[in-house]
């Protein structure tokens, strides 16, 4: 295999080693390098080498507890992306329950003017849609999703909100996401859902892991998922077209029992 | 048990951090001066990772329901139980209904309590320390409020108090290139090496923010997120580096000019706002050396105080 299907290797400080393949995303798509990474990163667990492993964007950071084990790994990497054999694990689905618009969704009708979609498409696309968990970082238990629609790339606010409430549900640039916990952001506030996604007294922490899938899915409110197959939307969300245009999607999504 | 009468600004329980979270997003925490809180747990015969509290400044009054040791490293802080001065660096006694009032800092920025036995908080994700941003850890996951009651660990048997002295501060902070390093312009570069940076007021437990005059890029790179760490300095678009701290973000985007290493990190806990660092390039191998020193400092002050006791 020629050099430029491998991964580069680069120090991170003293003890931590970046393997990035950024430059690999020509030959396969980020899904297919992230799951090869995910592999890489369970065959690393088992060593007991490593004080944490931390996937990234098409990348992933070792940190060692022994400076010295740095070289042997750096070798010990190469084969492994070589040699590959990635399975597809079984990934959890999980879907998150959302209250678009209104005071949950402060941004959804600039986010459809942008898109000049209504309110009820920029739902309709956003929901449409399994998304993927790339990794975790940010703040405890954020997900990096992969696949939101192109037609819903949104600029990321000019000013920052300087406190946006927990549960979330914004779109910055050519991502989607949810805020775990209270903290400033410049995302797009499109709905809000009032799953926990991280908690510290739980030894896993956070509700979604690299690996799994997402669905968003829209609630009448976000205090009682259950009552979903209602008419979708409420009065709060300005809809200037056609309201048939895009309801036949959601109308017929019912909400599930979260997977976890 | 310990009673806080005056919280002082921002005190927080902490050890020496927890590891193995980072993929959850969790950060690393713990206290920002690691070697300040490990003398102070020497001090007290607690073990390195005993859990103390970190001050920021202020005043800060506990009121003791049991007989303890203590000791105060790290910032220099007024020491009193009641009107009994106490020495900066050495264990001493307090009895039971007697309240410990510390006021600073005088130099320095940040200092460490330890108490015999530890504080007893609970451990959450493997550590006792506090991580405000996710109301993790320590004492209800937030800063000491009046009022309080910090639960302590079982006393020792301690006698007569030691003291040891600190390693002197300097403002030279040493760091290895970082990676994105050679994406800056060349002025830039030689900019970062020989000028002073100013700690700016912004500058709390995830970063260290610096001003001075501004970096440049080569060209606007477009970089994938992936881990950074305590000790990584970012340049955002504005130019102005960061330093990340321990409770800094787990994944970032921007740039990375440099990284402080380990054995230097605790120079950016006691640099107040205002003051002045300047970054001092050296190789993996020095840093090594560099950690070595601190082994030594350890090892020595560990022979020194047994053969005290």
């Amino acid at each position: 295999m020629s050099d430029d299907l491998l991964p580069k290797l680069f120090r991170l400080g003293e003890k931590a080693l970046v393997l990035d393949c950024a430059s690999l995303s020509g030959s396969n798509s980020k899904l297919q390098i992230q799951r090869q990474i995910w592999h890489i990163a369970d065959l690393c667990k088992t060593s007991g080498d490593f004080d944490d492993i931390v996937p990234g964007n098409n990348n992933l950071t070792l940190f060692f507890k022994d400076s010295k084990k740095i070289s042997f790994w750096s070798n010990q990497i190469n084969k492994l992306w070589t040699n590959k054999q990635v399975q597809d694990k079984p990934s959890k689905l999980i879907q998150i329950p959302v209250q678009y618009g209104g005071e949950y969704g402060p941004d959804l009708n600039a986010v459809a003017e942008y898109h000049k979609l209504t309110p009820r498409e920029v739902i309709a696309i956003h929901t449409s849609t399994q998304y993927s968990v790339l990794f975790l970082g940010f703040q405890p238990g954020f997900p990096y999703l992969d696949g939101l629609d192109k037609q819903l790339f949104t600029p990321r606010l000019a000013t920052p909100r300087l406190s946006i409430p927990a549960g979330s549900v914004g779109i910055g640039g050519e991502q989607t996401g949810i805020y775990p916990a209270q903290s400033p952001g410049g995302w797009q506030l499109i709905g809000r859902s009032a799953l926990t996604l991280f908690d510290s007294s739980s030894e896993h922490g956070a509700l979604l892991k690299p690996g799994d899938r997402v669905e968003f899915v829209s609630v009448r409110s976000i205090l009682d998922p259950s009552i979903s197959e209602q008419p979708i939307l409420d009065q709060a969300i300005s809809d200037r077209s056609n309201p048939e245009k895009a309801i036949s999607k959601q109308a017929k999504t019912s909400h599930k029992e979260s997977s976890r | 048990m310990i009673e806080v009468l005056i919280p002082g600004f921002h005190t927080t329980v902490q050890d020496l951090g927890r590891t193995g979270y980072r993929h959850l997003g969790v950060s690393v925490s713990g206290a920002l001066d690691r070697q300040a809180l490990m003398l102070a747990n020497r001090l007290v015969a607690n073990p390195d990772n005993a859990a103390g509290l970190e001050l920021t400044a202020g005043t800060l009054e506990l009121k003791f329901h049991r007989d303890a040791w203590f000791s105060l490293t790290g910032a220099n802080y007024e020491i009193k139980i009641g009107s009994r001065e106490i020495w900066h660096g050495w264990r001493s006694k307090i009895n039971a209904g007697e309240t410990l009032i510390l006021k600073g800092p005088k130099s320095g920025m940040r200092a460490y309590l330890a108490i015999d036995g530890g504080i007893d908080v609970p451990i959450s994700l493997s550590s006792r320390s506090t991580l405000t941003a996710a109301e993790l850890g320590g004492h209800q996951g937030r800063a000491l409020k009046v009022g309080d009651r910090i639960p302590l660990g079982d006393k020792l048997s301690l006698s007569k108090p030691i003291g040891a002295v600190q390693r002197g501060y300097s403002n030279e902070v040493r760091a290895l290139a970082g990676p994105e390093m050679a994406l800056f312009t060349q002025d830039s570069r030689k900019v970062f090496w020989s000028r002073q940076w100013r700690l700016s007021n912004d500058s709390n437990r995830m970063g260290a923010r610096l001003s001075g005059e501004a970096l440049n890029l080569e060209q606007e790179p477009n970089l994938n997120s992936h881990a950074v760490m305590p000790g990584t300095i970012q340049v955002p678009p504005s130019g102005q580096p960061i330093v990340l701290l321990a409770d800094g973000q787990t994944t970032g985007g921007y740039p990375k000019i440099a990284t402080v290493i380990e054995a230097d990190l605790w120079k950016l806990a006691q640099t107040r706002p205002g003051e002045k660092l300047q970054f001092i390039h050296v190789s993996p191998n020095q840093a090594e050396d560099a950690n070595y020193e601190w082994q030594q400092y350890f090892y020595r002050l560990q022979k020194a105080i047994d053969s005290c006791s």
